[in-house]
């Protein structure tokens, strides 16, 4: 009887204290940390920063936080917005949901930004998303790419385009160009690649393609070899190399290799933009398709990007397809502080209205969905290195080709 | 059904490998009593050495020597697990769950150390093409690295048989093994010996790291996975047996790949725990019976 | 301030599975490592339920529940024969296998795809929304089980419980039935850790199969045995630790990628050192 009367009392309290402090100190989520004025006074903003800055996302996430911060160097010493200064806050959500949120927590409602550049991987921005609705607080990310993100939220905008084009680009080249009829997969069980999977499955069936058997595996899988010898009994077209982390990906092709397998191969855009792997595998990856959403070698901004980053970081800008979407997303963000104003719900709404933005990834379009319009393109990977894909035919003429009637 | 030779190709090697582990894992827990979880992350210390001789420290050594020094260091840094932490634990007379939540955080960190000094980054030890050159035996597709690995086990089962059917030390462990209590009074110096066998046992646990390394790559949580299954490939042989242990490996490395043929990859984990849970609920002594 | 409403949270959810793992542990002596599982199973069960089917948050925690104990009775009957180590290693399994399930199982779990959008509860017709409120359903939540394992615990149930952890032969032969016993007190634990699941996936909003992973049941353990077997308030205690533990490491201000490195080592330095010199925890009355 004692220990329950003590519990009692002890929840009581705690309750009781949790609530005055919460009554005295807490404030609604998202009380502005200043009035929200339509012109920017000089006092600092605040822009939150949330990508995957520790595990195996960190090596997105270190040069996607070395842009930004090289961004709103160049803002700030520019005069930043209106004489405001720009204040990054980095959060780390290590490319997941769970940490997601909380470091979305902890932008909206102790930092009490208005808008956050993220997240990275696709699911922190899942994650994020019914946060910074609560929070009316506006979410740009310049690399999350799963279809599933499409118009989901008022608050949510992408530099950077769906994987709904990358599957239907890599499918048209499959089935049109390359005349493939049946395409096996090995597939990381994250949401990406399944995301990619969806995509590419979908329209490549779509078409008249087999249904795409695929093997899927969680991320912790060293040995790839029963799975890629029953892929290979299959005699396939093509095997898709679908992977998140680069570990995979490199095991996988080595151990392609080592079964002395040589299959036409597909790559997603991860993969593509990783140059460690492309390099070391490139005998293996040699003719590979894949599509990235590519990089502009004739853009000015995006060279001036490239240089700057190696004198500031000291080494190459690594993954330039998105390090291109993130420096723009620091300055389109830029861009809607100066026409709205720190104000969360504008900046949400202003976003959707981006039209023909010219950036160093090229002319930035975003829809009412939020998606970046047009996006990847096909590309082969040659000697070590991804280029344009340089048809015979233009692929423009594979989108509505009706499936032709084979058994399958 | 050509896919069969391949797969038998590919339980072999898996096989080997988790006989690698089983086997210094029953070297311990035969004379310990406790399931050592550190033991798996000690293959991950050996390939990092290896790694940290070759392409860090770039110094122009053979290969042979710096896998022999990266085998002796794992075995060094095993023994010292054991001289600073499980022996004084013995002395209390600490119970073996003990012991394993010891191990258990000593794997933690000595995983996250290796973190910090090599980032936790995908590497591979492989330097050029040599020793992946590959063969095509009987219908599969075989490799050198693998061949080196398959015949690696054999003759590490092979020298610890020997050792323990015919020299002083490897009765020694067998008396350890089978009381240590008794063997004590009969004058063995037991914690010597149980030293010793940390020493040996975690050196096996760094030569399956470096060849891990070579064959499918390196990263500081590349313990942990493969000493669950050696557990499992220890239980289901028969635990603190020797040849149980190397038998179980195989039988697990077996049944993981046939089953990928017919059940599909992502269930491999989930099928190894359900094939241990089987063979303890009957036949727990293992296939061997100690 | 509305981040320590966060903390408080995050630390009351692992003070429920600190709590409910302790019974199995601390009690009865089984060390049980498989705790996420059941968490998992409580999560998913609220998420699917709210969401897809609309049913109530405390409607779909009931359920949650019963899956999660149902799961338990399953585990124990099989794994009842086994010992110490042997059981943790059944336990082990399990944990694998149930994360296998709830990473492949796609057309329920969506897979790696998470769910997300879950809900929050609505208590007396109000939508938990502000965190503060949340903050007080956990406390609630979190005095209920309490009070519920304090009581198990003082009982002649839970006096079985400890003599079947210090000699479960005697017992045998005293006539207790010692597996039913175990069967139920694992039962009764995992209810409980499926509560603190229900609470995660309503809270967070997102749930995808990466937390619930045999690296998150350890952490469970290691939560009770630095706070105390066989002790609830040391659970507590432990929990709160943990919790906010990494929250001074990001004062210290290492680059975030060394500070997570930084706190696995702390993790198992001071999991050795327990073990070695203070195996009953800060707060416990039972060592390993």
């Amino acid at each position: 009887m004692n220990t329950t009367f003590k519990a009692i009392i002890w929840v009581v309290v705690l309750g009781v204290v949790a609530w005055a402090g919460y009554a005295l100190l807490g404030s609604q989520p998202a009380t502005p940390v200043e009035e929200a004025p339509v012109a920017v006074p000089a006092e600092p903003i605040k822009i939150g920063f949330m990508g995957p800055l520790s595990g195996d996302g960190a090596t997105y996430g270190e040069p996607f936080r070395n842009i930004v911060e090289l961004a709103i160097a160049e803002i700030n010493a520019a005069g930043g917005v209106n004489g405001a200064q720009l204040i990054p806050i980095y959060e780390d959500a290590k490319c997941n949901g769970k940490d997601a949120t909380a470091a979305a927590q902890k932008l909206t409602n102790i930092d009490g930004v208005k808008v956050i550049i993220g997240g990275f991987c696709s699911s922190e921005s899942i994650g994020a998303i019914p946060v910074i609705e609560a929070a009316q607080v506006a979410l740009l990310s310049p690399g999350s790419s799963t279809p599933d993100l499409t118009g989901k939220s008022r608050f949510f905008s992408r530099t950077y385009p769906s994987d709904a084009t990358q599957g239907k680009v890599l499918a048209d080249a499959a089935f049109t160009i390359k005349k493939w009829k049946n395409v096996v997969m090995i597939q990381e069980q994250i949401d990406y690649p399944l995301g990619i999977y969806n995509a590419f499955s979908s329209s490549f069936e779509q078409l008249g393609g087999k249904k795409v058997v695929k093997e899927e595996f969680p991320s912790t899988t060293t040995d790839f070899r029963s799975m890629l010898t029953k892929l290979k009994a299959m005699k396939p077209d093509a095997l898709f190399i679908n992977t998140q982390t680069s570990a995979a990906a490199g095991r996988i092709l080595k151990q392609v290799k080592d079964l002395k397998w040589k299959p036409a191969i597909i790559v997603n855009d991860g993969t593509a933009g990783d140059m460690q792997i492309i390099s070391e595998h490139k005998v293996t990856l040699e003719g590979a398709l894949s599509a990235e959403f590519g990089t502009d070698p004739n853009n000015t901004k995006l060279q001036n990007l490239l240089s700057l980053y190696k004198a500031k970081y000291g080494t190459d800008m690594p993954y330039p397809s998105y390090g291109q979407t993130e420096y723009d997303a620091v300055y389109v963000i830029r861009d809607a502080l100066l026409a709205v104003g720190n104000d969360g719900a504008k900046i949400a709404d202003w976003l959707k209205t981006v039209a023909n933005w010219e950036g160093a990834s090229g002319s930035i379009t975003i829809g009412a969905d939020g998606d970046r319009v047009g996006g990847h393109v096909l590309k082969v990977i040659k000697d070590g290195k991804a280029e344009l894909y340089v048809a015979p035919e233009a692929m423009k003429t594979a989108t509505t080709t009706t499936a032709t009637t084979t058994k399958q | 059904m050509d896919i069969v030779p391949q797969l038998v190709v590919n339980s072999v090697i898996a096989g080997s490998l988790y006989a690698l582990i089983t086997l210094g894992f029953n070297l311990i827990y035969g004379t310990t009593k406790f399931f050592n979880l550190a033991h798996g992350v000690f293959a991950a210390c050996g390939a990092y050495t290896v790694f940290w001789l070759v392409k860090i420290a770039n110094l122009p050594l053979n290969l042979f020597v710096a896998c022999a020094i990266g085998v002796i260091c794992a075995g060094f840094l095993g023994w010292m697990l054991d001289v600073l932490v499980f022996l004084p634990l013995r002395k209390r007379k600490a119970s073996s769950m003990v012991l394993m939540v010891a191990s258990l955080g000593a794997v933690t960190a000595i995983q996250a150390v290796l973190a910090i000094l090599f980032t936790s980054q995908f590497q591979t030890l492989e330097t050029g093409g040599a020793g992946s050159y590959a063969y095509d035996v009987l219908g599969a597709i075989i490799t050198e690295t693998q061949i080196i690995i398959i015949v690696s086990s054999v003759c590490v089962v092979a020298m610890l048989g020997y050792i323990a059917r015919y020299t002083t030390f490897g009765k020694a462990v067998e008396a350890v093994r089978d009381d240590e209590e008794i063997a004590r009074m009969v004058g063995i110096n037991t914690n010597r010996i149980i030293s010793k066998v940390f020493f040996i046992g975690s050196a096996i646990a760094g030569l399956a790291g470096i060849l891990i390394g070579f064959d499918t790559g390196i990263e500081p949580i590349m313990g942990m996975n493969i000493l669950l299954k050696g557990t499992i490939a220890a239980i289901i042989g028969g635990v603190g047996s020797l040849y149980g242990g190397f038998l179980g490996a195989f039988v697990l490395g077996f049944v993981e790949n046939f089953g990928i043929w017919k059940i599909s990859g992502e269930w491999k984990d989930a099928i190894a725990f359900i094939v241990l849970i089987i063979f303890l609920l009957v036949r727990p002594q293992g296939i061997i019976k100690r | 301030m509305a981040y320590l409403i966060h903390l408080a949270i995050i630390s009351s959810l692992y003070a429920i599975l600190g709590i409910s793992l302790n019974l199995v542990v601390g009690y009865a002596g089984l060390l049980s490592v498989t705790h996420a599982a059941f968490y998992g199973i409580g999560a998913y069960t609220t998420a699917l339920l709210t969401l897809y089917a609309g049913w109530g948050f405390f409607t779909s925690l009931v359920c949650g529940m019963a899956i999660a104990g149902c799961a338990a009775c399953g585990i124990a009957i099989i794994s009842g024969r086994f010992k110490g180590d042997y059981y943790a290693l059944v336990s082990f399994g399990f944990n694998i296998i149930v994360f296998s399930i709830l990473l492949n199982w796609q057309t329920l779990t969506r897979g790696p795809l998470g769910i997300p959008g879950i809900p929050r509860p609505v208590v007396l017709g109000m939508p938990l929304v502000q965190n503060g409120h949340f903050l007080l359903l956990a406390l609630a939540l979190l005095g209920v089980v309490y009070m519920a394992s304090e009581w198990i615990a003082r009982s002649p149930f839970g006096r079985a419980l400890k003599g079947i952890r210090e000699d479960e032969e005697v017992l045998r032969v005293f006539g207790y039935h010692v597996a039913t016993y175990k069967t139920i007190i694992c039962s009764i634990s995992a209810m409980c850790a499926a509560v603190a699941g229900s609470l995660f996936a309503s809270y967070i909003s997102y749930i995808d199969p990466s937390t619930f992973t045999l690296n998150e049941s350890i952490f469970i353990l290691s939560i009770i045995i630095l706070g105390g077997l066989a002790n609830m308030r040391g659970s507590i205690v432990g929990a709160l630790i943990f919790v906010l533990l990494p929250e001074l490491l990001r004062f210290v201000g290492f680059p975030p990628d060394i500070a997570a490195q930084t706190r696995q080592v702390v993790y198992g330095l001071i999991l050795i050192l327990l073990m070695m010199y203070r195996p009953q925890g800060i707060m416990g009355e039972y060592a390993l």
